[in-house]
């Protein structure tokens, strides 16, 4: 046979790569750099790398191609939009990662051993999170542009991994995170054996594993549809599983709460865009015509996990595990974006998932600041007053509270108010109505938090707040100014993304 | 027809004195009475030049009018703050403002040791205001804004002295069954805007021939409930023996002379209505004679002096209301006896006050006794009040009174027979409780404390009294003299109608001075001849002791509407925090429960994670499949 | 001249102006807050002279592209109805600011927040009143709860977050069942030439019956909720019985409007058809809020409570003049708008100077007070006279033309509503008689009657209901224009009297 040399266009994908190479330079830090030095070098390669890539972004911003890798990825408007929001979010992340009082000392050391006391004493810090997080962005970058199965699935693998050991690297209560990091690998692991066993149907149906290749065959309509259904759904529970989606959500309460905070918010927001990011590609491209099968399951799921994720949450008493289940009610709230199918539907879903992965990170760093001396504390109990003690920091985590129950002027309203209309646009007025409905109880946990923060009297138990650094500040005014900004003048990233929002096929 | 513009003077001159008063406060203390007293006089005089320019004038030219200002005008629903003074408002301008500006006089005395004179002042001229714009309104709609008014008037000085709860609840009573009875108003008004599209007395009076007569019927009887509110008429009756609440003078010219003959007032202005719905006419002159004997019946149980002169009050305007139901030969006769009433009805409660005020407030007539020697005077002018009542010729009672009994007898038919007799009988009765009254003030025994020592009042006080008296005795003679006041109406009633006569003038005069003279007889010897114990005796018939307690009309009013009322209140406001607010709170603790619930599916365990996974995938794969199928 | 822009921008001026003041310095707090509410009255009144009354057109438009992507438009304008209730806004503004000067004292946070928190709530009343784009509209009607939700639970009494908590959770349902509406409206437009928010736009929309009954019901529910009707009004009393007078003058007396300016604004001039399918229920719903309303407030102990419930029974009278569809009704509810404003303003602030004094809001506490603080007692009763709608103030005028209005369409409606003034009659001469009268009770002999600064502040209220009940052709000039283009639009005529022609 007849070997044809791979022709790869670099600067199409220069992002990735240049992820990649960071990634790389990182490890060779961890080898060759003194411990004194290594996290400020690491600090700085990772934005480096993160700043420079966004730059490549938005050099090829208007660039369309199918084949700027032998067919297996595709860059295009949402390809560019979904890559530029991990960028960003990413970079406010890894300002949170930064500060290293959240992760443990030695990942290798067993909890409570001498090596972990002794490594503490010594000051060590695990910089290695750096290249994780790197190698988890390339991943979370290539999947919503990957237009091949194979691609899709190392894209897959290749953000999950390092976030399982990232979950692991708590510092306090390490015992729980390293648990949280283990079904977070195990149920991974599993949901990544349907998803490929879903792409084994797929190739199946169509003898192709690239995109258009099924594409066609769905189009054609020639071909086993068993085989696509039961393709199309194993390929979902991957997806799902990601998105955490009822019922395939179980692991992300145990996972928010368990891994350190940082880790959560980088997870949360990012993981969402990369996931949902693929998602649209499949379901808007690969299988659009098959949407007669496909729209009522997605359409059951997105209403039971709005639902579930909305009542769930109010039973909580822990602040990271009321954040989860809201994180999983607006997943459903997303899918209802996908399951619109219209370009309306797309941009909203690209323009919620920003929002949505802003306003998360800046939520989940003000957790970071809320300490007593034995760490972070999220009971919510010892949430209360915290209007009193602090009330800057109280006011802006109620503003992300209100952003999340998509109060106007906040940019969760936009993105909701312009999903909804996208689905109800294309006929889902039931799932639209079991949105608004599950918006009003979700209303009720964001607003019992502001409650316990504004209008109960503190507790004296410690709990205090930390002065964020320098980074973190930045995190949550950054995250805050985007929230208030795209509730009031969404107009300008909306003309964006409605320029750039189509897929190509 | 012809304006005016000085007809505004009749209600500004006192609503800025009450005003005035109001506002200034402690300051006007000094000399608030006497600017009070001067602004009801000025008023008083405006009264008389308006009567003056109307007696130069023809009959038909006589009404004039005072356009003020447009008062609301929404599509079709024009209402000016317009007045009107015709024949018949003048009659009433000049009682009030009259009998009000001795009554002014008179409290300036009685109340001068009550810290809150100026008050008490500031109210009198309020009350007068509004007294003089329900009967100069030009609308119904204006009218009702008087019509409150003197309600209002009339529950601040019922209750003037409410730091005594049973005075306060008094007010509150009042108010709220006047409220019952300007709702029939409010519905009067109400059906004829949507029956002729006016409420202006003359619109209204040229739309009445062009309307449906269930129309004119519907609100003929929502204006006799409006009347029996305000003017104590059965069923609405209950409020005013506690309005004996408040100071003697405000008895006198509210809730005796004027504001409870608005009633009169109101239906004889509605008369093209009442004409034209003979059925309420006819429901007119049954109320007026059942409360005349309602009253009578009652006055002859009250030891209370005010309260006995109450139940007189009612029943003489029972009288009114029966007259003015007997049509255009009625009307003028209410009017007559509506005058002559203002003047001794109020010369009598100004008498009680005087007794009141000599013997340290006491008003248990029981305890009284032999005043006459004590308080000539007052004696005097309430021995010739007492006469005029009585229907005892030349008194001013005997033209008026016999004029209604005689009409009543001539209303013709089984049903003339009946209302006369009742008239006739009624007038027996007063002879009586109003003897019993006379002589247990002032003849007999006295039966008074030792400590009380009866004097005469101050000239301020006797003055005014001796001023009605006058009234007392003469007014009849002089409004009936030449049908003087039949001639002067007779322009806005239309044709007088004769009826056949069933009983001439003299039959009747007769049998009511025989009625009289037997009823006066049997008091004479129940309280003079014989003691009186100063306690009221318990070993009385059935038929006194319900008359005391008025007939059991609060008995009524509490069991039919109070309590029930209260308890429908508790019930409500249990069930809107168990029922309505509770399925509120249900909602949430829904949510909750079902959020603890579902919760249980987070066992922690990787191996119900994953079967969790499992079964969704089967679910979904079974939910494709079934969308395939 | 852009007139009402600058109405909402000058409280968030004077809010940025508090803000930037030391928080040490309260008095200047006050002052700058006072100053502020008194320019925007004036502002609004010079505005007013300008109002062309008999042009029913929307005036002092203005229309900005706000989020073209959806159609969106920051667009305002104004007609009677609207001028009428802005103008009651900002006179009550300054009222509220002068006679609660030191309300903000018990609160959580400091006085500055308090006056921000307050004129921010200005800046929204204006806008949700001005706003004719439905998005700015839900926008502001959604954002507004939320300084009003401070305002309960930060300087309240009592169980006072809970009770915010309640004002907030039932307002947002309102909101997200109208949001859902307007994402019907938003994507029928599209459907139908272009996606628009624009009122008069999607006045003109095709649906099907149905479909509008639906929408109607979704804009509907959340107006009958914010003007509380009969049975989703439990929410009130508790809110009035925690927020401090002003706020919950703020609260009934002019944010409630919202939901009755609401009905007219939107749901008749949107769902014309709807509306008149709806009419008879929302009647019955309105007869039930008046005789309910005033059978609770007979039933109170708290005062604060009892005047919440006469506001449910006022509103039950407003809803019902709305929809009786005739010129009188209409322009009766509009003027019974402005009146109840200041007669539940009235209620609220010298309740509020009695319960502040004495301690307690539990009427049976008081007692006697027409002996130890006359102006007080006075000032009480005068105000409640004007609530019971005693001829001469204003208050009667508008109820007596919702009667009237609703008499010639719908009479049984209209006798059994006028059983309500018998019961005003009562749940306003009760608490009268207790407070107010009898002997003095323990615990009152020495509190102190009304301060200058509290007379200042009431004086304007009193003044205007007495001066509309006698002359309230100004205002009705303004609102009758508005009020009959409605009906007219809504293809409604007042019934004429069937006179028979030949006399009798």
């Amino acid at each position: 046979m007849i070997f044809t040399a791979p022709v790869l266009n670099y600067t199409l994908l220069s992002p990735i790569l240049i992820l990649l190479g960071g990634a790389l330079i990182g490890v060779l830090v961890e080898a060759f750099i003194s411990k004194a030095l290594r996290p400020i070098t690491q600090l700085s390669i990772t934005i480096g790398t993160l700043v420079l890539s966004l730059s490549q972004v938005w050099k090829i911003r208007n660039e369309q191609s199918m084949t700027a890798a032998m067919g297996s990825v595709v860059i295009d408007g949402p390809a560019i939009l979904m890559q530029a929001s991990i960028l960003i979010i990413s970079i406010i992340s890894v300002f949170l990662i930064a500060d290293t009082d959240h992760f443990t000392a030695l990942a290798a050391a067993l909890p409570g051993s001498d090596e972990e006391r002794h490594s503490l004493q010594t000051g060590n810090q695990v910089t290695e999170v750096y290249p994780l997080t790197l190698f988890a962005i390339s991943g979370m970058m290539l999947f919503p542009i990957s237009s091949d199965l194979i691609t899709l699935f190392v894209a897959l693998e290749m953000l999950s991994l390092p976030l399982y050991i990232m979950a692991g690297l708590s510092r306090r209560r390490r015992l729980a995170s390293q648990e949280a990091a283990l079904k977070y690998f195990l149920l991974g692991a599993f949901s990544s054996a349907f998803f490929l066993f879903g792409m084994a149907y797929l190739y199946g149906y169509s003898a192709s594993v690239t995109f258009a290749g099924i594409r066609q065959s769905v189009v054609g309509g020639s071909g086993n549809d068993i085989l696509l259904f039961i393709g199309i759904a194993f390929l979902s529970i991957g997806l799902l599983f990601k998105v955490s989606a009822v019922p395939f959500h179980a692991w992300s309460p145990d996972v928010y709460q368990g891994a350190p905070t940082p880790v959560t918010g980088f997870m949360a927001a990012a993981t969402k865009v990369a996931a949902f990011g693929a998602m649209l590609r499949i379901y808007y491209t690969v299988f659009a015509n098959a949407e007669w099968s496909w729209t009522p399951m997605l359409s059951g799921i997105a209403i039971v996990t709005m639902l579930f994720g909305s009542l769930v949450a109010i039973a909580q008493r822990d602040v990271k595990r009321m954040l989860a289940y809201s994180s999983i009610a607006h997943a459903g709230f997303l899918l209802t974006g996908v399951i619109a199918l219209n370009k309306a539907g797309l941009e909203a879903s690209i323009f919620y998932l920003f929002a949505y992965g802003i306003a998360t990170v800046g939520a989940f760093a003000i957790v970071t600041l809320v300490r007593d001396s034995g760490g972070e504390v999220t009971d919510l109990n010892r949430w209360k007053g915290l209007g009193k003690r602090s009330p800057w920091v109280a006011a802006t985590f109620a503003g992300f509270l209100l952003a999340f129950a998509g109060i106007p002027l906040t940019s969760g309203f936009i993105g909701k108010f312009s999903i909804f209309s996208a689905a109800y646009e294309s006929g889902a007025k039931g799932v639209v109505i079991v949105g608004v409905l599950s918006s009003a109880i979700a209303a009720f946990f964001y607003i019992r938090v502001i409650v316990l923060m504004f209008f109960t009297d503190p507790i004296q138990d410690g709990t205090s707040v930390e002065i964020p650094s320098v980074l973190t500040r930045i995190t949550v005014i950054f995250s805050m100014i985007v929230t208030i900004a795209l509730g009031v003048f969404p107009a300008p990233l909306l003309n964006v993304i409605s320029n750039l929002g189509t897929f190509i096929r | 027809m012809m304006t005016s513009n000085s007809l505004v003077y009749l209600i500004a001159l006192p609503l800025a004195g009450a005003v005035i008063l109001l506002l200034a406060g402690r300051r006007s203390d000094k000399w608030g009475h006497l600017l009070a007293t001067g602004l009801s006089a000025a008023s008083f005089l405006v009264g008389l030049y308006q009567l003056s320019l109307m007696l130069e004038r023809s009959n038909e030219s006589r009404p004039v009018t005072q356009k003020l200002f447009e008062w609301i005008s929404v599509g079709t629903f024009n209402i000016d703050a317009g007045l009107m003074l015709d024949q018949l408002s003048i009659c009433f301008t000049l009682l009030i403002t009259g009998v009000g500006t001795l009554i002014h006089i008179y409290s300036i005395s009685y109340m001068s040791h009550d810290p809150d004179r100026r008050r008490f002042f500031a109210f009198l001229n309020l009350f007068i205001a509004a007294m003089l714009l329900l009967v100069l309104g030009d609308s119904y709609l204006n009218l009702y804004v008087g019509w409150e008014g003197v309600g209002l008037a009339s529950y601040l000085l019922i209750g003037f002295w409410n730091q005594k709860p049973a005075y306060a609840t008094a007010s509150k009573k009042a108010f709220v069954m006047n409220r019952v009875g300007d709702m029939g108003l409010s519905f009067a008004i109400m059906i004829a805007f949507a029956t002729m599209g006016t409420v202006s007395f003359s619109g209204v009076k040229e739309a009445a021939s062009h309307t449906s007569t269930a129309a004119l019927t519907g609100i003929g009887i929502m204006l006799l409930v409006a009347a029996v509110g305000k003017s104590a008429q059965f069923p609405l009756q209950a409020w005013l023996g506690d309005a004996m609440a408040g100071p003697t003078p405000v008895s006198a010219l509210i809730h005796a002379a004027t504001m409870v003959t608005a009633g009169v007032y109101l239906i004889i202005r509605s008369n093209f209505i009442f004409d034209a719905a003979p059925t309420a006419q006819l429901l007119v002159v049954i109320v007026g004679a059942i409360t005349l004997m309602f009253g009578a019946l009652i006055g002859t149980a009250k030891d209370d002096i005010k309260k006995a002169l109450a139940a007189s009050t009612m029943s003489q305007i029972g009288y009114m209301i029966l007259a003015a139901g007997l049509g255009p030969v009625g009307y003028a006769f209410a009017i007559m006896h509506l005058l002559t009433h203002g003047f001794f009805k109020a010369g009598m409660f100004l008498g009680a006050g005087s007794v009141m005020h000599g013997m340290n407030d006491e008003v248990n007539m029981r305890k009284y006794g032999a005043l006459r020697k004590f308080m000539p005077i007052t004696f005097a002018t309430f021995g010739l009040g007492y006469l005029a009542i009585l229907g005892v010729p030349p008194f001013a009672g005997f033209y008026s009174k016999d004029m209604i009994i005689e009409t009543a007898f001539n209303s013709g038919g089984i049903k003339g027979i009946i209302f006369g007799s009742v008239t006739l009988l009624g007038a027996g009765i007063t002879a009586f409780y109003m003897t019993r009254v006379m002589t247990l003030t002032f003849t007999g025994k006295s039966r008074w404390d030792e400590e009380v020592q009866p004097h005469e009042s101050p000239w301020l006080m006797w003055l005014p009294m001796a001023i009605l008296a006058i009234g007392s005795v003469t007014s009849g003679y002089l409004l009936s003299n030449g049908d003087a006041l039949v001639n002067w109406l007779s322009p806005l009633f239309g044709n007088n109608a004769e009826h056949e006569e069933l009983l001439s003038p003299i039959i009747v005069s007769g049998l009511a001075l025989a009625m009289v003279a037997i009823g006066v007889a049997i008091a004479f010897i129940k309280y003079s001849l014989s003691d009186v114990d100063v306690v009221a005796p318990d070993d009385v018939s059935i038929f006194t002791t319900i008359a005391r307690q008025d007939l059991m009309q609060d008995r009524f009013n509490e069991a039919v509407f109070m309590r029930p009322g209260q308890a429908l209140t508790a019930v409500l406001v249990k069930t809107d925090d168990a029922v309505i607010d509770g399925a509120v709170r249900g909602v949430g603790q829904i949510a909750l429960g079902l959020g603890s619930f579902l919760r249980g599916i987070q066992t922690g365990f990787v191996r119900s994670y994953a079967a969790l996974i499992l079964i969704g995938a089967v679910v979904l794969v079974a939910a494709i499949w079934v969308v395939v199928q | 001249m852009i007139w009402l822009s600058l109405l909402m921008a000058l409280p968030l001026v004077g809010s940025l102006v508090v803000a930037a003041l030391p928080k040490t310095n309260e008095k200047l707090v006050k002052q700058v807050a006072l100053a502020t509410t008194l320019v925007v009255m004036g502002t609004t009144i010079a505005m007013a002279v300008g109002f062309q009354r008999d042009n029913v057109e929307l005036q002092f438009v203005e229309k900005y592209s706000w989020i073209p992507s959806f159609g969106i438009n920051y667009a305002l304008g104004i007609d009677g109805l609207a001028l009428v209730l802005i103008l009651m806004s900002t006179i009550l503004a300054p009222v509220v600011v002068l006679a609660g000067w030191n309300e903000a004292h018990g609160g959580r946070w400091s006085i500055k927040t308090f006056y921000i928190l307050i004129l921010v709530l200005e800046t929204m009343i204006i806008g949700v009143f001005t706003a004719t784009d439905v998005f700015l509209f839900y926008v502001i009607f959604e954002a507004m709860l939320i300084p009003v939700y401070f305002l309960i639970g930060g300087y309240g009494t009592g169980e006072r977050s809970a009770a915010a908590v309640k004002f907030l959770i039932y307002s947002l349902f309102g909101g997200l069942l109208m949001l859902a509406s307007i994402i019907a409206l938003y994507v029928m437009s599209g459907a139908q030439g272009g996606h628009t928010f624009d009122l008069v736009a999607l006045s003109h929309l095709e649906m099907s019956s149905t479909t509008q009954n639906l929408l109607f019901l979704g804009f509907f529910i959340a107006f009958a909720i914010k003007a509380p009707l009969w049975p989703l009004h439990t929410w009130l009393p508790d809110a009035a019985q925690s927020a401090t007078p002003g706020t919950s003058v703020l609260l009934l007396g002019i944010l409630d409007k919202v939901g009755t300016f609401g009905m007219i604004r939107y749901c008749l001039t949107l769902f014309p058809d709807a509306s008149k399918t709806f009419t008879p229920m929302i009647l019955v719903l309105a007869l039930i809020s008046i005789v309910y309303g005033a059978i609770l407030a007979i039933g109170q102990r708290d005062l604060k409570r009892l005047i919440a419930f006469t506001s449910i029974s006022h509103f039950g009278f407003i809803t019902m003049g709305i929809f009786a569809m005739t010129s009188q009704g209409h322009s009766g509810a509009t003027l019974y708008m402005f009146n109840h404003g200041f007669s539940t303003a009235a209620l609220f602030l010298v309740g509020g100077w009695m319960i502040s004094r004495r301690g307690s809001s539990t009427i049976s506490d008081f007692g006697g007070l027409q002996r130890v603080t006359p102006v007080m007692a006075w000032t009480f009763f005068l105000a409640g006279m004007s609530s019971l709608a005693l001829p001469g103030l204003s208050s009667f005028v508008s109820e007596f033309l919702v009667l009237v209005g609703t008499f010639t369409r719908y009479p049984v409606h209209a006798i059994i509503a006028t059983f309500g003034i018998v019961l005003a009659a009562l749940y306003i001469l009760i608490p009268v008689q207790k407070a107010l009268h009898g002997p003095i009770t323990p615990g009152n002999e020495d509190l102190s009657d009304l301060n200058i600064r509290e007379k200042i502040a009431i004086a304007p209220v009193i003044a205007i209901i007495v001066a509309l009940g006698f002359y309230p052709s100004p205002l009705l000039k303004v609102i009758n224009p508005a009020a009959t283009h409605v009906i007219a639009q809504l293809g409604f005529s007042d019934p004429v009297p069937n006179l028979t022609s030949e006399g009798k």
